[in-house]
């Protein structure tokens, strides 16, 4: 570079180069690594540890660069590790809530003094995360942890908690579930991923600077997902989240099945829709999509979508915008070749290239590139290549710009563009993803909860509903799953033993069983397979009653009506909720001697007991009626200008495996929890006492509920759970059932994926359904929501 | 000299969907001024380019012929030629764009220029600056007076009223007018953006005045309250891309009022880059409304030669 330092000033003057780029200094970073000799050990208990003969991993940065190579942590590291961080939770959760919050603003004021030393590690790594964003995500959180005791009332932390981050995933993602998680009370060990290795040390170190308890925060580094499994089988840990790139999650999923934690993910790469609506600010809306799109490291793939009457203003205005950007790095040299590849398979197709310059001949670098002329079977859209690629599509109505949105496995994010305040905010509505930017994109807040829809995800991170993963509520005693080691099972054998037989036997018409029919799409019926199975009495030996022996197409037929009806209901004010639901309560008072009569005969119980159960069902159906219009979301404060708008949308259609335990009244109360908040449900009552529910079930063909969404499907428990797991319109389920059951499903529902309830019954105890705390009403709503923010800036 | 812009026959079509969303482009200005500003000799580069982008303007009620001849012997040396010397640049020509006087002085301007042999053109500002509230035909009669006493350039300013009642071809017509009077001298057309109400106005006005035949639009008269921002620009250097893609003439963009400092000549020299591209940094199609701007950008070459800072008595005023 000798001949650009010399250059002449009228050589510039006449050519207007900008000059070289300053270098970046990494000098504090550097000194950091050195001083810890360019090798960084695990982090436990309060220190450095490096155990001598393990493993170590190195971290190259951008140019492929040693930076510092950490340690793989073997299994004796993480018991210790673990050990550590239950003392860490004894010291941590037994501090009050304003202690605590003093620990994480005393960080906010060590990162002010180390904030260079931390930017240049993220830049070193590529961990990108600037402490800017770390200081306003700890600020956040400080105060919720401050107000833990006054507004969260009635929730505890759940104890050690494992944070996991795939390599690709930024150290911001990474900090979205570790600070809140230690804000609420719980310890953290946090296994991070290659790039966010170094700075979730250093920052771990600031940690303990900032006066936290040793053991209450501690990072375990390794070389893969296998680690992570590892920690998980410890019997100390209470929960496990993930954040990161698809594959990596599914493998956790399935290889912590059947451990007894639950486990919950977050992904980064999905393909969000970037729409531009002919009411848009055009200019501002090309700037905007080649700024999300070409990013360096971006964590979505961005797919463009513009109305077709403006699509002749946009494409010269994208040809003119992105000439003169300049190459994008890529990872690496094989991502350069699939990018190659997308964009010959492109080209064939006649996708028509925009490029800022012609691509260089090889090197982990590419132009920026607009693929006009695609579709959404086009390769290139369905399964984008790793670069700096755009695919551009058009559509010709508002209602098409969301269907086209929404035709996504995923559903993460969306950018929309109009000066149509009725447009944006109806569009917002519509779209099934989890944020929704408009007039702008990327806009990141801890404030503003961040949750994957559909595939994209089973959690929310960040803003207050970001909190609750992170909480227990004081009505569930015990952990609703009981730590084990998996057992070992054929998942492709679970739950399709065959139908048992039944033969006529000598029993005279008048003491012959009853039976009874399920409820699918509004009808009574039978079984499709027409086959029943027999209801025992209780303590066993005689059959009580039949019911149908439902199974795959049962199912089908359920969701399918569920599915017609469901976005309906949603839609449906509040208040006709409400109202339905008060008409369900009234339904089932008027049926009260039938459906007493089932829980006696099912149950044993004297005619009295069984009437206060129904008596508590119709309260708790009201109660549900009564939440309504009182489950809200809220605008959300922002440290920016704008309006945020969080917002606590449906499911869709759930899957209900019911408990044995109150089987009426623990049906209604997931029901309504799951009806009132706008889902449509599949119900599987429990094998062993399903006549209550069934019973119900007149009580539901009287209600003004829209057929079809609510849906009761008797049989056997395990046939009827592998038929829910099997149904990706299903998306989620909650599940009383066996070990073998949870483990089946935790190893199951990852694509799509689902986010699960799991609750292993046990003989005695187990959840206690006649108590009316509110607790237990707010956990169910919450599972029964999923979060959706919506951005607008305005002055 | 490139072609001029002849204008085109008004189409309201051209402006009436257009949308200017506030925020969008508040967050884009943020951007370009959170963009690095080149350093050393790129800087020194820059700031001269600045400099001979300038039009060394006196707008007051008590300018004379002594100051305007103070002013324009500066405007043809900008800098002290020692220090030119030393980049190397002491040959290069190195002189403001224009210098820029009311009308009654302009011919105090030329005579001065005239004397020193110099080739700088005068710009006059015209039709009633800086409000604009004058009849037509003393407006156009001020312009034909301004160009036969020997000014290059005539910085017209909009109707407001037109403007912001909407009577955009009523405006484009006025303008049509002074263009024509204007004859053989680059007309700059002002639009006053801080008296147009929102975004979207400005950049109606900015189509109406390219389709007009407008050489430059310029963003203020330097005596409203708010003068040139970088949001502004944004949306004014956005019309003259759109015009550019429409119809293949590029026009010029001249901000004024309230720029002061070197470092914010080379935040406006990166915007220009960003937005229109390398192909706009030159005084025939950028200029720089200023008058103590050129004070300070002196001073940083003073820095940049010597590596001392001066003090303002060290370097010739204006």
């Amino acid at each position: 570079m000798a001949g650009s330092t010399d250059k002449a000033v009228f050589d510039i003057f006449l050519s207007m180069e900008s000059g070289p780029a300053a270098a970046s200094s990494t000098a504090t970073a550097q000194a950091w690594l050195e001083h810890h000799s360019c090798s960084l050990g695990l982090f436990i208990d309060g220190k450095f540890v490096c155990p001598a003969d393990r493993q170590t991993c190195s971290i190259a940065d951008s140019k492929g660069g040693n930076v510092c190579s950490t340690v793989c942590a073997a299994d004796d590291d993480v018991s210790q590790c673990a050990s550590s961080a239950v003392s860490g939770y004894k010291a941590w959760s037994g501090m009050s809530c304003y202690a605590r919050a003093k620990v994480l603003l005393r960080l906010v004021s060590l990162l002010g003094q180390h904030s260079k030393c931390v930017s240049e590690l993220c830049d070193l790594c590529e961990a990108s995360c600037s402490p800017a964003s770390l200081v306003r995500l700890l600020q956040y959180y400080s105060s919720w942890a401050q107000l833990r005791d006054s507004l969260i009332t009635n929730w505890t932390p759940l104890g050690v908690v494992v944070v996991v981050a795939s390599d690709d995933c930024s150290f911001y993602s990474l900090m979205l579930k570790a600070v809140p998680a230690l804000a609420m009370g719980n310890s953290v060990i946090i296994v991070p991923g290659r790039s966010t290795a170094p700075p979730a040390l250093l920052l771990a170190q600031l940690f303990m600077g900032a006066g936290l308890p040793a053991g209450a925060l501690n990072i375990l580094t390794g070389s893969d997902m296998s680690l992570a499994v590892k920690v998980a089988q410890n019997s100390s840990i209470s929960y496990m989240t993930y954040s990161g790139n698809k594959q990596d999650g599914i493998m956790l999923h399935k290889a912590t099945a059947g451990i007894g934690i639950p486990v919950s993910i977050s992904c980064i790469g999905a393909t969000c829709p970037f729409i531009i609506f002919e009411s848009a600010d055009i200019d501002s809306a090309v700037d905007g999509v080649l700024e999300a799109a070409f990013k360096k490291k971006k964590e979505v793939h961005w797919v463009l979508y513009v109305q077709e009457s403006v699509f002749k203003l946009v494409i010269p205005r994208l040809k003119q915008r992105i000439a003169g950007k300049k190459c994008v790095n890529l990872a690496s040299d094989e991502d350069r070749i699939l990018v190659d590849t997308a964009v010959q398979e492109a080209q064939q197709q006649g996708a028509e290239l925009l490029q800022s310059c012609a691509a260089p001949p090889s090197g982990a670098s590419y132009p920026p590139t607009v693929l006009c002329g695609g579709a959404p079977s086009s390769p290139f859209v369905v399964s984008p290549a790793p670069g700096p690629l755009l695919p551009v599509m058009t559509f010709r109505s508002n209602t098409e710009a969301v269907t086209l949105g929404n035709h996504s496995p995923h559903g993460l994010a969306a950018s929309i563009w109009t000066e149509d305040l009725t447009l944006a905010l109806e569009t917002a509505k519509s779209l099934s993803v989890g944020s929704v930017w408009v007039n702008s994109h990327s806009v990141t807040d801890p404030g503003l909860p961040i949750s994957g829809h559909k595939d994209s995800g089973t959690c929310t991170d960040g803003g207050q509903a970001g909190l609750y993963q992170f909480l227990r509520s004081s009505c569930t005693s015990s952990p609703p799953l009981p730590r084990s080691s998996p057992v070992s099972m054929d998942y492709t054998k679970f739950g399709i033993a065959a139908s048992p037989v039944l033969i006529p036997d000598n029993t005279d018409a008048a003491s012959a069983p009853k039976t009874y029919l399920q409820f699918v799409g509004g009808k009574a019926c039978k079984s499709d397979s027409g086959c029943s199975v027999a209801v025992q009495a209780p303590g066993g030996g005689s059959v009580l009653a039949y019911c149908p022996d439902g199974g795959r197409k049962d199912v089908r037929n359920a969701v399918e009506a569920a599915i017609k009806v469901q976005p309906g209901w949603m839609k449906k004010s509040p208040t006709a909720r409400a109202q339905s639901l008060y008409f369900l309560a009234k339904g089932l008072e008027a049926k009260r001697r039938d459906i007493a009569m089932s829980i006696t005969s099912q149950l044993g119980l004297s005619m009295d007991d069984a009437e206060k159960e129904v008596d508590l069902s119709a309260a708790r159906l009201s109660d549900w009626a009564a939440y309504c219009d009182k489950i809200q979301g809220e605008t959300l404060p922002m440290p920016q200008s704008g309006t945020a708008l969080s917002i606590p949308e449906a499911l869709g259609v759930v899957g209900l495996v019911l408990p044995d335990k109150n089987p009426l009244l623990s049906m209604v109360t997931l029901l309504g929890a799951a009806i009132a908040t706008g889902n449509a449900v599949v119900m599987v009552p429990s094998q062993k006492n399903p006549l209550p529910v069934l019973a119900f079930i007149q009580v539901l063909q009287s209600s003004d509920l829209p057929v079809g969404l609510v849906n009761v499907i008797s049989g056997r428990r395990d046939q009827l759970t592998v038929a829910l797991a099997n149904h990706s319109v299903i998306k989620a389920i909650w599940y009383w059932g066996s070990a073998e059951g949870c483990q089946y499903l935790q190893h199951t529902c990852t694509s799509p994926l689902k986010t699960l309830r799991l609750f292993c019954q046990k003989e005695n105890g187990g959840m206690n359904w006649t108590q009316s705390h509110p607790s237990l009403l707010e956990e169910m709503w919450r599972n029964a929501v999923q979060w959706k923010s919506v951005w607008i800036p305005t002055a | 000299m490139a072609a001029r812009n002849p204008g085109v026959q008004f189409d309201l079509e051209w402006i009436s969907r257009v949308r200017v969303n506030t925020q969008a482009v508040l967050k884009r200005a943020q951007q370009i001024q959170g963009l690095k500003t080149p350093k050393k000799q790129w800087q020194a580069a820059w700031l001269l380019k600045a400099v001979t982008c300038i039009d060394l303007t006196t707008l007051a009620g008590d300018d004379t012929p002594s100051n305007v001849h103070r002013l324009c012997l500066k405007a043809t040396q900008p800098v002290r030629q020692d220090l030119l010397k030393k980049m190397d640049m002491h040959d290069k020509g190195i002189t403001t764009a224009a210098v820029c006087v009311y009308p009654s002085r302009v011919a105090d301007a030329v005579m001065t220029l005239k004397a020193v042999n110099s080739s700088l053109p005068v710009a006059s500002v015209a039709t009633g600056f800086p409000a604009g509230q004058t009849p037509l035909e003393t407006r156009l009669q001020e312009v034909r007076m301004a160009v036969a006493d020997g000014a290059m350039e005539i910085d017209i300013v909009i109707n407001r009223k037109l403007a912001l009642t909407g009577y955009w071809e009523a405006m484009y017509d006025e303008i049509r007018q002074f263009r024509k009077a204007c004859g053989d001298a680059h007309m700059k057309t002002i639009l006053a953006v801080g008296e147009l109400g929102t975004f979207t106005n400005v950049y109606k006005a900015s189509m109406v005045a390219m389709m007009a035949g407008s050489d430059f639009i310029k963003t203020s008269t330097g005596k409203e309250a708010v003068n040139a921002t970088y949001p502004v620009a944004i949306v004014m250097v956005r019309a003259i891309r759109d015009y550019y893609l429409r119809t293949g003439h590029k026009v010029g963009f001249k901000p004024a009022g309230g720029i002061r400092t070197a470092q914010e000549s080379l935040v406006w020299l990166n915007l220009i880059k960003e937005e229109l591209g390398n192909d706009w940094l030159c005084p025939h199609l950028f200029r720089l409304g200023a008058s103590s701007l050129l004070a300070d950008i002196e001073r940083q070459l003073y820095h940049h030669v010597t590596g001392q800072y001066a003090a303002y008595h060290e370097l010739p005023m204006a």
